[in-house]
């Protein structure tokens, strides 16, 4: 135990030190990996917990985006309006939508996700009058926290690392309670959860909720992180980098999404510094991942872990 | 050939040889670091790669030329992806990490309001190669841009309708870039005289638009309008027998989307800058260099980034290598005739080309020809 509180400890004092030892580009890689963590933590709830692949996520990433960038910048009003306003419209959506969809199981319900995420980002092109359409909105105020403004990466890498930690914190309540048995129980069998008199369909929908928050949260502080939003952002593209997050890191693991974050945010940096071909290598990384470490890099972790465990306890018998 | 003229012949190229030879040598010090972002991989490779291009040949050129005051200067060219989120990384590497002391790019207006973010805040002069975004970049003095903003492109598709007499012109054109065109040409076409008897939009990407060009065609204009990135409309275009001219805004004249176009190219009038088989003489050694460098013949998105390098060279040769960002970016706003255009960045635009440096170009058996037709200022 106390072992483990040492660990955590020295993570608190490398993750609070890192920002002021690091150059500005990777301060603000730091920051899209808070930002990509929250986002990827409401996947990797629907993935890991309720066998639901969602590639909608960019379109509540969308939605909280534009909401910060059009209550700050079109209305005036101060940002915290922008972040509850993407999130209620996110939730609401996702309720709305989700209620109908989710009755839907496996490649179905990927494809009634990804028809939502194609419809958005076609909306988002066509309401210029909301979105700026192509051209986008631009000048979005960097955050405000009680006159310290956070116009920089390693101020703002605190804000989003604390926002992330406490979702963290909400998704791991989340899976401990009795909500997360019955999500547990639903994937693995979800003929069996229902006997139990588990309400599939409603369940389902409230953790599509909570990924929609968790897409808005994301959405609204990478809004004030790039200053501008525009529809580039929001495509169907991002939302398989989204679903890719869980898929790496492992997605019933919690510190899994924070690997996968960090897998999709600096392996194309590293890799563009190789030419022209580095997206072929990301890909062929993808693969590599995907076929050789089936349960995320966390579940391999877990795997050696148990191995080199097992094979000290051979040595001490 | 005589004896006389092969050693004349000879004699000459060894003192252009020395004296290219000279010039290099005249470079000596530290390079004065430049940052550059384009989109060399992603949907808008077909604008990065020839802006990577152009860029490579003006670091060349001007380093054979001198450099700044002896200077050599160092080109440090990133990928954007074009994904607005890298450049951002990108940018924030360039200036913070590698110190430069100027940012060219990026290639699409996303990144480049993005990019704009952090060189504004931070007064590091930026050149980008797009017309001018949304409203704030009106408030971004030091971000120039080296492409029109989308209402010149408007403009100038409306004076070549002018030209040809055309009053009632039927528009086809895309969600994205096209609809931008589209708001600036609705107010302007009143002031033209022109009557849009049939706008008809499509979806970007979209693989037919056979529907919306029908419509267009049912309107009986006396000319057509096609505002898109794509090849896909100018062969529809031709294949339900629309015989009305054909004017296609700057966004479809590369080569790339010319090749696509097929027969459908024939004939089709583009209101642009840089006509490589036919350059206006202030062009020609631009195109002659890039021809023997590169073996192809160069466009405008090439020649908006060897603009974007050396007015930034030229800028620094004026303001001094260690001069501040602010001292560069007045530098920067003195009058500049470019291969592509004449740019004044002191303008509201932040670009300040006239609409008398548009050439007008048509295709011929998939080639270019610049037509004499040019609007005077």
């Amino acid at each position: 135990m106390q072992s483990r509180l040492l660990w955590i400890a020295v993570a608190l004092v490398i993750w609070a030190a890192l920002p002021f030892f690091v150059p500005r580009n990777i301060a603000d890689l730091l920051v899209f990996t808070g930002i990509y963590t929250i986002a990827g933590l409401g996947i990797g709830l629907l993935l890991g917990h309720c066998g639901i692949v969602n590639l909608a996520q960019a379109t509540f990433y969308g939605l909280g985006a534009y909401a910060s960038a059009y209550c700050t910048v079109m209305m005036g009003l101060p940002s915290i309006v922008g972040f509850v306003a993407g999130a209620a419209i996110s939730m609401a959506l996702a309720y709305v939508i989700g209620r109908p969809i989710l009755r839907l199981t496996g490649y179905f319900l990927a494809l009634g996700t990804l028809a939502l995420s194609a419809i958005a980002s076609a909306l988002f092109f066509e309401w210029d009058w909301l979105t700026g359409g192509t051209l986008g909105i631009g000048g979005i105020p960097k955050l405000n926290l009680f006159g310290f403004v956070l116009d920089r990466p390693s101020r703002y890498y605190f804000f989003v690392w604390i926002v992330a930690f406490a979702c963290m914190a909400a998704a791991h309540n989340l899976v401990d309670s009795r909500s997360g048995l019955m999500l547990r129980a639903m994937r693995d069998s979800s003929t069996a959860a229902a006997a139990l008199s588990v309400d599939l369909q409603s369940l389902r929908t409230r953790v599509f909720v909570v990924c929609a928050l968790f897409g808005s949260l994301a959405g609204s502080l990478f809004a004030h992180h790039a200053s501008f939003v525009s529809t580039q952002s929001f495509g169907v593209d991002r939302s398989i980098s989204f679903l890719l997050i869980p898929v790496i890191g492992g997605a019933t693991s919690i510190p899994g999404i924070v690997v996968g974050a960090l897998f999709v945010t600096f392996l194309p940096e590293f890799l563009s510094k190789l030419g022209d071909i580095h997206q072929i290598l990301f890909g062929l990384a993808l693969v590599a991942v995907v076929v050789l470490l089936p349960d995320g890099l966390m579940g391999a972790f877990g795997r050696l872990r148990t191995r080199l465990a097992a094979r000290q306890g051979n040595h001490a018998r | 050939m005589s004896l006389s003229s092969i050693a004349r012949l000879t004699g000459a190229a060894a003192l252009v040889g020395l004296s290219a030879m000279a010039a290099q040598a005249q470079t000596s010090g530290e390079p004065i670091k430049i940052g550059a972002i384009v989109s060399a991989t992603g949907a808008g490779a077909g604008l990065g790669i020839p802006e990577r291009n152009g860029l490579l040949l003006a670091e060349k050129d001007i380093n054979a030329k001198g450099g700044v005051k002896g200077r050599p200067i160092k080109i440090i060219i990133e990928d954007d992806a074009s994904n607005p989120d890298t450049a951002l990384s990108k940018a924030n590497d360039l200036i913070f990490g590698q110190k430069v002391v100027a940012l060219l790019g990026p290639s699409l207006t996303a990144s480049t309001v993005a990019v704009g973010g952090v060189t504004h805040p931070n007064k590091i002069p930026q050149i980008a190669f797009t017309g001018i975004g949304p409203a704030v970049e009106r408030e971004r003095k030091c971000v120039a841009h080296v492409l029109p903003p989308q209402r010149l492109n408007a403009q100038a598709l409306l004076e070549y309708a002018k030209s040809i007499k055309a009053t009632k012109v039927g528009v086809l054109h895309d969600a994205g870039y096209g609809n931008v065109v589209m708001a600036e040409l609705r107010p302007l076409a009143d002031k033209y005289g022109v009557k849009l008897v049939a706008v008809e939009k499509f979806e970007i990407g979209a693989t037919d638009t056979t529907t919306q060009a029908a419509k267009v065609k049912a309107a009986q204009p006396e000319a057509v309008f096609i505002i898109a990135t794509s090849a896909t409309p100018f062969r529809n275009v031709k294949q339900i027998q629309i015989a009305q001219p054909v004017i296609a805004a700057i966004g479809s004249s590369s080569y790339e989307y010319v090749n696509a176009m097929g027969p459908a190219a024939d004939n089709i009038a583009i209101p642009e800058f840089v006509v490589g088989e036919d350059p206006l003489p202030h062009q020609k050694a631009f195109v002659d260099l890039y021809k023997q460098t590169y073996n192809s013949t160069p466009k405008n998105y090439e020649a908006a980034a060897w603009d974007a390098a050396h007015i930034i060279a030229t800028a620094l040769t004026k303001a001094g290598a260690d001069a501040t960002g602010e001292k560069l970016c007045e530098a920067m706003k003195a009058p500049y005739t470019g291969v592509l255009a004449n740019y004044n960045f002191s303008a509201d635009d932040m670009t300040g080309i006239p609409i008398s440096s548009f050439v007008f170009s048509k295709i011929v058996g998939g080639k270019y020809t610049r037509t004499p037709f040019r609007v005077a200022q």
